[in-house]
């Protein structure tokens, strides 16, 4: 029995919301997913084609719904202009603020880039005559080719892309406050699972965006054993750092949470998270990567619900661990099932009102403009 | 300038008088002059009884919101052998010399006064709650009626008028003493000169200008303990 009892302390509540989570979540996946389209449009690979067309889905749903958490994480959105007008750049949190347009901004222009000579040539949905209209309007058409500018777009994103990976890791490593997240492997660890879950998406989405492709899920299986490989090698070196006390930190906070039963679940719960689509990767790399995928993706959250909600859970002072109960209103569950009804909403407008399955350097474009029959754009 | 409770109220009526240019030390941006003076308190823990009356005068005082706390005196039951005793702990905001809140606030809105005093500009903050995660004291929390980030500010409105934080005021035993660190024949410079004091988390090198005096180490950082039983959240869950 421990013969210090703490008779009256106080509980702070978590600052940081599940919005957070879900931004943090939304930008890795975004960004991840970014880099999964280089290979096909940057770099104009053929067979990787499809893939990057899919992974440019998956990174503008994400991009475009991961700063709604952010500003409802603020409590009061109209908030946001101080960041712009009174920034402090001693702050990861203010750069931040810079790099979040900067990458966005990067990647509508590459998004357009690419998607630019479908639009002005892909064959619109039978009876879509103002959607044409649309899709010719939108590719400028009084502008010369641009055909330095996808790689261009690519490099400008890719930059910032990098920027953000390198902020959002920085901004939470930097707090000495909470031995769990003043660690160098956090910022690793958030962008090998960010990459892990935009794997996992892009399957998902194989899935629910028809053709389906085996070849590339078999491409993509075999990333996503090496990204969950990654991370479980990250999260083993940092217990390894912790149980050897290599580090006084990492000791502090492995001690601060390993008294507690729902760490233990919740620790062994990740690593098979982690290990179980790994191995189901590649047991099976084709016909598994749907369920790979949502495992996968759930892996990439759960990782940030527990660094942003459980961390919040240790206190800095007090005794023992802060209970944490989800509201149901908009600063808890009803917070997370709408950034997941938005996201959808953006997937399903996305693929409805722009010629994806054309996107891609100029010459892929047109070669895909014969095959597409006239009801693609609109499956979703 | 040499604090006590006795001279705040000897030059209650001067400093009043002079209430224009304690204003203009509020300000932000504006220093005051070298050799100013430099808050801190000493906390005796010897002479804490634990009545909470620094926690209730603070939230009169500073219309902290309810199920907010800006200081609390932590309590705990200790058993060594056949003996139990109770420990003391007054916890408020360090205001410490390198605060680790200031650098990570993404707007500035947090900052340092020239006395020492780590505040809040309320119509900069934008209530993100970086600061909260970067005190090492959980001496922060955001305001659920402001949503902005909220503190203590040793009563700075109350420092600038010349009187005591209301902590300091309320106190029954005489265990927070208020003054300034500059100062060599303040209470607070001669209490530190004559006993060996502490401070929270001294490995986290913030620099805190609370000090404690006959607080045990053990007591210092994260306190290993049986937790409390009781959170504010509990009554919330109950009355819905």
């Amino acid at each position: 029995m421990n013969p210090v009892v703490e008779v009256l302390n106080v509980t702070r509540e978590a600052a940081w919301l599940p919005w957070a989570v879900q931004y943090f979540f939304l930008i890795g996946l975004s960004v991840g997913c970014f880099l999964l389209t280089l290979p096909g449009f940057a770099f104009a690979r053929p067979a990787w084609l499809r893939l990057a067309r899919l992974a440019l889905i998956g990174a503008l749903v994400c991009g475009f719904a991961a700063p709604v958490a952010l500003l409802a994480d603020l409590h009061q959105p109209g908030r946001f202009w101080r960041f712009y007008a009174h920034p402090n750049l001693n702050s990861w949190m203010a750069w931040g603020a810079f790099f979040i347009p900067g990458y966005l901004g990067g990647l509508c222009l590459y998004a357009w880039a690419a998607l630019r000579p479908g639009l002005a040539t892909a064959p619109a949905p039978a009876r879509a005559g103002l959607l044409r209209r649309a899709w010719r309007l939108a590719a400028l058409p009084w502008l010369p080719p641009l055909p330095r500018l996808l790689p261009l777009a690519a490099a400008w994103a890719a930059g910032f892309a990098a920027l953000v990976l390198l902020y959002t890791g920085m901004e939470v490593m930097v707090l000495r406050a909470r031995p769990l997240w003043a660690t160098p492997f956090l910022p690793v660890q958030f962008a090998v699972t960010a990459l892990a879950g935009a794997i996992g998406l892009v399957l998902v989405l194989d899935r629910l965006l028809p053709p389906r492709d085996r070849g590339m899920e078999a491409v993509l299986n075999r990333l996503l054993a090496l990204s969950l490989a990654a991370a479980l090698a990250v999260g083993g070196a940092w217990l390894a750092t912790g149980l050897l006390g290599l580090d006084a930190t990492h000791a502090a906070a492995l001690a601060s949470v390993a008294h507690s039963p729902e760490w233990r679940v919740t620790a062994i719960w990740a690593a098979l998270a982690a290990a179980v689509p790994a191995a189901l990767a590649l047991w099976r790399p084709a016909g598994t990567g749907w369920l790979s995928g949502l495992i996968a993706l759930h892996a990439a959250w759960m990782f940030r619900w527990t660094v942003f909600i459980g961390g919040q859970t240790v206190p800095k002072t007090g005794a023992g661990l802060y209970a944490y109960h989800l509201p149901l209103g908009h600063d808890g569950l009803l917070g997370i099932l709408g950034t997941g009804g938005f996201c959808l909403f953006l997937l399903i407008a996305l693929t409805a009102l722009l010629p994806w399955e054309a996107a891609g350097p100029a010459r892929a474009a047109e070669a895909a403009a014969a095959p597409v029959t006239p009801a693609a754009p609109g499956r979703a | 300038m040499s604090v006590s409770r006795r001279s705040f109220f000897s030059g209650l009526s001067a400093s009043l008088g002079g209430a224009v240019g304690a204003a203009e030390a509020a300000t932000p941006g504006i220093r005051a002059q070298v050799g100013g003076p430099r808050w801190g308190m000493v906390v005796d823990t010897a002479k804490c009884i634990g009545c909470q009356a620094c926690t209730v005068s603070c939230i009169m005082e500073n219309a902290v919101p309810e199920d907010s706390f800006r200081t609390i005196v932590s309590t705990y039951e200790v058993r060594e052998g056949d003996r139990t005793a109770m420990v003391m702990l007054p916890r408020l905001c360090n205001h410490c010399e390198d605060p680790p809140c200031i650098p990570v606030c993404p707007v500035g809105a947090t900052y340092q006064r020239a006395d020492g005093i780590v505040v809040v500009n309320a119509d900069a903050c934008v209530g993100c709650a970086y600061c909260v995660q970067a005190c090492p004291y959980d001496a922060r929390f955001i305001n659920h009626e402001t949503q902005k980030a909220d503190k203590c500010t040793f009563c700075a409105h109350r420092v600038d008028a010349g009187l005591l934080p209301a902590c300091v005021e309320s106190c029954v035993g005489g265990a927070r003493i208020f003054g300034d660190l500059n100062d060599p024949g303040s209470t607070v410079s001669r209490l530190l000169a004559k006993n060996e004091s502490k401070v929270l988390k001294p490995e986290m090198e913030t620099g805190p200008r609370v000090y404690y005096l006959g607080l045990d180490d053990a007591f210092l950082g994260k306190v290993e303990a049986e937790p409390t039983l009781w959170h504010p959240s509990h009554r919330q869950e109950a009355r819905s």
